[in-house]
């Protein structure tokens, strides 16, 4: 082989190793699974589980380890569907753009209201979560792209770190959660068996 | 700042902070408003933001934007609105102290449903507490004021 079959065979197999170069850096699936653990925590947790039920009922949880309650004054996702509640009782009847800094007052941000019930994470399993969140039809038709950014970004998603007086906040931050999110969809978003 | 009030355009020197509902009581003077629990439990602080009703008692009244409607507000040209009507013919209120709140909540559904079932109302109305135990009253006098607001069409 002369010198151009060298060089070219040379660049041949850089070109062929640069992609196996690039799978060598991303995450393991180990990892992907371990960065989905911490997402887990947060959409499991009471602050971000409590307005994704699959009922027409939020639910209240203070404290932690306090009792999980229905939301007492009848309050309903609204016959509407929307999330926003019902006629005469919406969410932001009570539920503002800031928190009441009243212990047991009513906690805010904006545009307050359940998520969609296609979106349910009350008392749903991991590998359950996991599957809804990838699922165009499940997940507003994000990408998994921008479901990190709705995490990070979105004022009622971060309510979940900074819920007022006397509510345990979700684990970790917005920041954070967005870095396992992104972790965990160069991984190729591993979901868990369970 | 300047809040509008019942088609009233009021100077009120306040902290932001402030909820509304004392603006309104310890500063506007208008009283129609209670306070009950001062953390949206009770509804006895309802009034509308343009139409919507909220419970003053939480909400900051450097937050408020739009036309703010009391119990004051409602009756237009010297007329009882339907729903105060209603209640009259109802004879609801025991005590009355909530009453406020509960007709300001039943003109908002009314609003939205003018025929409500009693589905409707429940739905509506929850957030609304007496402690007299009226419900079978308001419930009645929210079905009577939907039949005046037809009749006045």
């Amino acid at each position: 082989m002369n010198w151009r079959g060298r060089l070219l065979t040379a660049t041949a197999m850089l070109m062929l190793t640069a992609p196996s170069f690039a799978q060598d850096n991303a995450p393991s699936q180990q990892e992907g699974l371990a960065a989905w653990q911490q997402v887990y925590a947060v959409f499991s947790h009471p602050r971000c589980a409590n307005c994704h039920v699959a009922d027409e009922r939020p639910r209240w949880v203070g404290a932690a380890g306090s009792a999980e309650r229905i939301h007492a004054f009848n309050v309903q996702r609204g016959v509407d569907g929307s999330g926003f509640g019902n006629a005469g009782l919406r969410c932001t009847s009570c539920h503002f753009e800031s928190n009441s800094k009243h212990l047991n007052g009513p906690p805010g941000a904006p545009s307050w209201h359940l998520a969609p019930a296609e979106m349910v994470w009350h008392k749903i399993s991991s590998a359950g979560i996991c599957a809804q969140i990838k699922d165009p039809e499940r997940n507003g038709g994000r990408t998994l792209q921008e479901i990190a950014e709705h995490v990070r970004e979105d004022p009622l998603v971060g309510w979940g770190w900074k819920p007022g007086p006397g509510r345990e906040p979700a684990p970790g931050s917005a920041e954070g959660t967005y870095e396992e999110l992104e972790r965990w969809a160069a991984a190729g978003a591993p979901c868990p068996q369970e | 700042m300047r809040l509008n009030v019942n088609g009233n355009s009021l100077e009120i020197d306040a902290d932001p902070d402030m909820p509304l509902l004392w603006a309104l009581r310890d500063i506007a003077g208008i009283m129609g408003p209670k306070f009950g629990c001062g953390i949206a439990a009770c509804g006895a602080c309802t009034v509308h933001i343009d139409g919507v009703p909220v419970r003053s008692c939480s909400l900051p009244v450097g937050a408020v934007e739009g036309e703010i409607t009391t119990i004051e507000g409602l009756s237009k040209g010297g007329e009882l609105h339907p729903v105060q009507q209603a209640w009259l013919e109802e004879q609801v209120a025991q005590c009355g102290y909530c009453q406020a709140g509960q007709i300001m909540t039943a003109v908002a559904l009314l609003d939205e449903i003018a025929e409500p079932t009693d589905e409707d109302i429940d739905n509506a109305m929850g957030g609304n507490l007496c402690r007299c135990g009226t419900y079978p009253r308001i419930r009645a006098a929210v079905k009577r004021a939907a039949a005046l607001k037809t009749a006045e069409l």
